[in-house]
């Protein structure tokens, strides 16, 4: 006999009922469990969900940005179950402090995803070819092994140095265009040689507008830089609460 | 209520799996499906991140700019 479980999208601010025309995973109905003035959006789960596809995560997805329609939205985590409603309720009254304070900060704000690429390779190398391989700042000596390490090390360190500086040159003239349409914003710097920036930024409903126009302007002037935008997201990035092992 | 969000956006897989997965209200359930399913889609998260040309790939069409049209 499969034990029917309880699946989360999200958290939001409405204790209200939904009008049942929304379904989740599994085809099974999406309604949400109230506590206090807060819910949480769920549906029915028989735990038989295979294979773990993208199309589970798109669902999961869809849900949760349907609902972000007519509400503020906590996305949980993918694949988040229960046992059954009562454990819900329990970790709902656990985390309401938390969950408040975090619906009252992103409410009317959604997230953007902006990643920037760069042709750190080559910026890279043409950095290196500028050297000639003769960083000699300052000047190392003799051609002992151990003077010649250090000078590999120095002339890489050197070469590192330079490639960080023009990122962050770069990644300033991104993100001086648009922060100042953003309430908070998270940046991840280099996380390989070519995706220069991975940023998410929380924007207020009203400032979208000026925060898309900021990201065309400065589009239009990035030169060799390539961009990607995307979103409205629910605010993924932007969840401040502690990790718990166990509610 | 609050107003509904524009849905003009252009969702892509890669940005959704970059959310969903590890971000976002993140709670110990009572349930833990078969890790190693998850860490398939993981797995496949973490290829399509590795490099921009993939992501290009990804969307058919050559890289020129943004995903999305802003409105």
């Amino acid at each position: 006999m499969i034990k029917m479980s309880i699946y989360i999208y999200g958290i939001t601010d409405s204790k209200d009922k939904l009008d049942g025309s929304l379904k989740g995973l599994e085809k099974a109905v999406v309604y949400n469990m109230p506590y206090q003035d807060i819910g949480a959006v769920v549906s029915d789960f028989n735990g038989e969900i295979r294979p773990i596809a993208e199309s589970c995560v798109m669902k999961h997805e869809e849900v949760i940005e349907e609902i972000m329609r007519d509400f503020t939205v906590l996305p949980v985590k993918f694949l988040t179950i229960f046992e059954k409603q009562e454990n819900v309720l329990i970790m709902m009254k656990e985390r309401y402090d938390g969950f408040k304070e975090n619906l009252n900060r992103l409410r009317n704000k959604a997230e953007f995803g902006i990643k920037i690429i760069w042709a750190g390779g080559k910026i890279k190398e043409n950095i290196s070819d500028s050297h000639n391989g003769n960083v000699q700042d300052p000047p190392i000596s003799g051609n002992s092994p151990a003077k010649n390490y250090m000078r590999e090390k120095f002339g890489k360190y050197k070469i590192n140095s330079e490639f960080e500086a023009a990122a962050n040159k770069r990644i300033k003239m991104v993100d001086d265009f648009l922060s100042k349409f953003a309430a908070e914003k998270k940046l991840n710097v280099l996380k390989s040689e070519n995706l220069l920036l991975d940023a998410s930024y929380l924007v207020e409903r009203d400032k979208e507008c000026k925060f898309r126009a900021a990201f065309e302007h400065f589009k239009n002037i990035s030169g060799d830089m390539k961009s990607l935008f995307s979103g409205p997201w629910p605010p993924y990035n932007f969840i401040n609460l502690p990790i718990k092992d166990k509610v | 209520m609050s107003e509904v969000f524009s849905k003009s956006k252009n969702i892509t897989l890669l940005e959704i799996l970059d959310r969903a997965l590890d971000k976002g209200v993140v709670i110990s359930g009572d349930i833990v499906i078969s890790v190693a399913d998850v860490d398939l889609v993981y797995l496949g998260l973490k290829v399509l991140l590795s490099s921009v040309e993939t992501m290009e790939r990804l969307r058919g069409a050559p890289f020129s700019g943004a995903l999305e049209k802003p409105t």
